[in-house]
């Protein structure tokens, strides 16, 4: 008879089955099986090659790290601490990097370096993902760097120099979140697949694709990605508890002290340089590259299919995973905070699970007998391959967007006479609606430039324009995969760049 | 004698080991206003949220007009249907809609045909003065205005009670001092049972028919106001 509590019940677990079927059972699968497989795994476990191969990813993921904190963390201070012009604008176009397929940087590079052969090898990979992930420390820096209380500065500007208070004032009260960022970095760098394999670096990524895609040996690729998965879900659940534990220092009042302010000067030489190596170099070398190409409309043409086909299935992808992950993050924030930090610990851990071992586990999941087996083959993978990747991230946005939404306005819509479904739809929703266009965006681009799902799941023949552009990079001329690879990074950066001059001008009117 | 509109009978609600509420009891009669005055932390909020039905107790019972709506770790009656207008301490005014889409919203959830809305809707916003303010979103009012709308709004729905939760805290002292008779003007003439928590002895003296003290989830005294008149 009670309806209020009853259709709130049905819909989170709804979504709650939604999110252990696609995101975590086909992970689960994967480590089940695997630990199952008693003699591979102590056959792998003696293995030399196995501990390179365990060692080769830790590198590339400390690697990236390091380049993206040392870009990115002077990036953040200096968008949060400098008078520069146009800060808005230039934070827009820093972030632009992340928002691109990896891959498509390091084609960049290899056209850059042509056959000298020196952007290869472990430092390469590195460096690449180091440039594309740098964002992620840059945009953590400058929240963390904004929220420190301009007292605190103050205070200790009174008694010491400003390098004193920056390194033992600031840094420390910021190092949480930026060590957590960096921490999502590695994860991030361990799980990409098509950065090393591009470059010719043996990662456990590349190993469990190749087990499975060319040697067809399942069992392999199920144990292969053991060491993977426990290192990234050890290190995501990490950074999601350093995250948390991150030093409260009471109610900030006023922005940062401005005698710690950075000059403009060297601000913007820091600017300029990350800049234009991370997006003006890269443009331009895959402009220059596909000037060759003869005509852009073949090129098009060519690939109209595998362009519909991701715009399709992003866009049906993005639209299922927003749906879903309103719910659980309505869920998020609504229950008790040390339930949340655990459901945001989880979320995380289980967004840095690699695509290869999400494609893997949906492969082992779907493919046999039975109704399953109707769906496998289908585009429909694709999507599911989709949802299983960016539902937690999205999860993770939209419980962020609703812990801003007051319980009391829900509660005074109840003692309105409002159920809950009324309450959610008239007064919940409609103070998210940015916030839900934003994580349609954001897991639209994602899913748009998805590659390490669709190279596994993707029924034979079809094709979306990832896969298209990686399988063209070894079988055809360079002009029409830079052309291709232009192509898809503008059909990603100029609606968000569209939407974003569109939200800054409505947010300055009076 | 009249029976009580208002009936919390030996209401306990415990956070973990701590009582926050300890076997409480307390009748209110129809139109009175009762104040509830206490130290921060008493439980003041916590046994509104209760008889609104936002938290479950752990043991007792709250009768609404008769109505017995909870029971210990039972919800009989749902907040929506209990018939209650709440001013929350935050006032939590929906801020994407206008004043009067607030209004409208809660005549709405109660079913009432869009005509007779209007028509109510109008009629609350001019005894609460707020008429010229309709079509303006929350961030577009003072404090005081802000006040009156998020009354108007508890009281659009002909609420058998209303429950108010120290709505006057973030107030100046001469705004709250307009506000306050606004608002004991509105409650008269809507003749609604109210509760009203506060901390402040001004509003208690201000307002009440009844103060009646909170000390540790328990009421510890009560005093009649001799200058008011009794009940409608």
């Amino acid at each position: 008879m009670w309806h209020w509590r009853s259709s709130r019940t049905l819909i989170i677990g709804t979504a709650m089955l939604v999110f252990g079927l696609c995101s975590l059972l086909p992970s689960l699968y994967v480590l089940v099986t695997a630990l199952a497989d008693v003699d591979g795994l102590s056959a792998m476990l003696l293995d030399a090659r196995q501990r390179r191969l365990l060692s080769t990813t830790a590198a590339v993921g400390l690697g990236a790290m390091a380049v993206a904190a040392a870009a990115g963390v002077p990036l953040g201070a200096i968008l949060a601490r400098s008078s520069l012009p146009a800060r808005g604008a230039i934070r827009a176009g820093l972030t632009a990097p992340v928002l691109l397929p990896p891959y498509i940087v390091a084609l960049a590079w290899t056209y850059l370096a042509g056959h000298s052969g020196w952007m290869s090898g472990l430092p390469a990979v590195a460096i690449v993902l180091g440039l594309v992930l740098y964002p992620i420390p840059m945009l953590a820096a400058e929240v963390a760097i904004r929220g420190v209380d301009a007292r605190l500065e103050e205070a200790g500007l009174l008694v010491a120099t400003r390098s004193h208070v920056v390194r033992r004032i600031t840094l420390p009260l910021v190092a949480p979140q930026i060590l957590a960022a960096s921490l999502v970095v590695f994860v991030l760098a361990i799980s990409d697949f098509a950065v090393p394999g591009l470059l010719g670096v043996r990662v456990y990524t590349t190993e469990v694709f190749t087990a499975f895609a060319a040697l067809y040996d399942f069992p392999r690729a199920m144990v292969l990605a053991l060491p993977l998965l426990l290192l990234c879900v050890g290190v995501g659940s990490t950074a999601s508890m350093v995250m948390h534990a991150a030093p409260t220092v009471g109610r900030r009042v006023t922005r940062g002290s401005s005698l710690l302010n950075i000059p403009n000067l060297a601000a913007g030489v820091a600017v300029v340089l990350v800049g234009a190596a991370a997006i003006a170099l890269p443009g331009a070398v895959l402009v220059n590259e596909a000037s060759g190409v003869r005509s852009w409309s073949g090129v098009v043409e060519g690939s109209a299919a595998a362009i519909w086909n991701s715009l399709l299935l992003a866009g049906v992808g993005a639209t299922l995973v927003v749906m879903v992950a309103v719910v659980i993050g309505y869920a998020a924030a609504r229950i008790g905070a040390r339930a949340a930090r655990m459901v945001d610990t989880l979320l995380i851990t289980v967004f840095g699970i690699p695509s290869t071992i999400v494609g893997v586990g949906l492969i082992a999941l779907w493919n046999r007998p039975g109704p399953a087996g109707s769906i496998y083959g289908t585009e429909t993978m694709l999507v599911l391959g989709y949802v299983a990747r960016y539902l937690p991230v999205a999860a993770l946005v939209m419980a962020a967007a609703m812990r801003h939404v007051p319980v009391s306005h829900e509660e005074a819509a109840a003692v309105s006479g409002a159920g809950w479904l009324r309450s959610a739809w008239c007064v919940v929703l409609p103070q998210i609606r940015l916030a839900m266009a934003a994580t349609w965006i954001l897991t639209f681009i994602l899913a748009f430039g998805e590659l390490g799902v669709s190279l596994l799941v993707a029924p034979p023949g079809e094709s979306t324009l990832p896969i298209r552009v990686y399988t063209l990079i070894a079988n055809a001329p360079s002009s029409q995969v830079a052309a291709l690879a232009l192509l898809q990074a503008a059909t990603i950066l100029i609606p968000v760049a569209l939407l974003g001059t569109l939200a800054a001008s409505r947010w300055s009117e009076p | 004698m009249t029976p009580p509109h208002l009936s919390v009978q030996r209401l306990t609600k415990r956070f973990g080991s701590h009582a926050v509420l300890d076997g409480l009891s307390l009748d209110v009669s129809p139109g009175r206003l009762v104040v509830l005055v206490g130290p921060s932390g008493c439980g003041k909020t916590t046994l509104l949220r209760v008889i609104a039905g936002l938290d479950l107790m752990d043991a007792g019972e709250v009768w609404i007009a008769g109505r017995q709506v909870g029971a210990a770790g039972r919800m009989l009656v749902p907040p929506n249907q209990r018939q209650i207008g709440f001013v929350f301490q935050d006032l939590a005014l929906w801020p994407h809609m206008t004043v009067e889409q607030q209004l409208d919203f809660v005549l709405a959830s109660g079913g009432i045909p869009t005509a007779a809305r209007r028509a109510r809707t109008q009629a609350v916003l001019a005894l609460a003065r707020i008429e010229p303010l309709a079509r303006r979103h929350p961030h577009e009012l003072s404090g005081g205005e802000q006040q009156r709308a998020a009354l108007a709004r508890a009281l659009v729905g002909r609420p058998q009670l209303l429950l108010m939760d120290e709505p006057f805290s973030s107030l100046d002292a001469e705004l709250r001092g307009a506000v306050r008779a606004d608002f004991r003007r509105l409650q008269r003439e809507a003749q609604v049972t109210t509760v009203f928590v506060t901390h402040d002895r001004d509003d208690a003296a201000a307002l009440a028919d009844e103060v009646i003290e909170m000390r540790d989830g328990r009421l510890t005294g009560s005093t009649l106001a001799a200058t008011r008149e009794g009940p409608p």
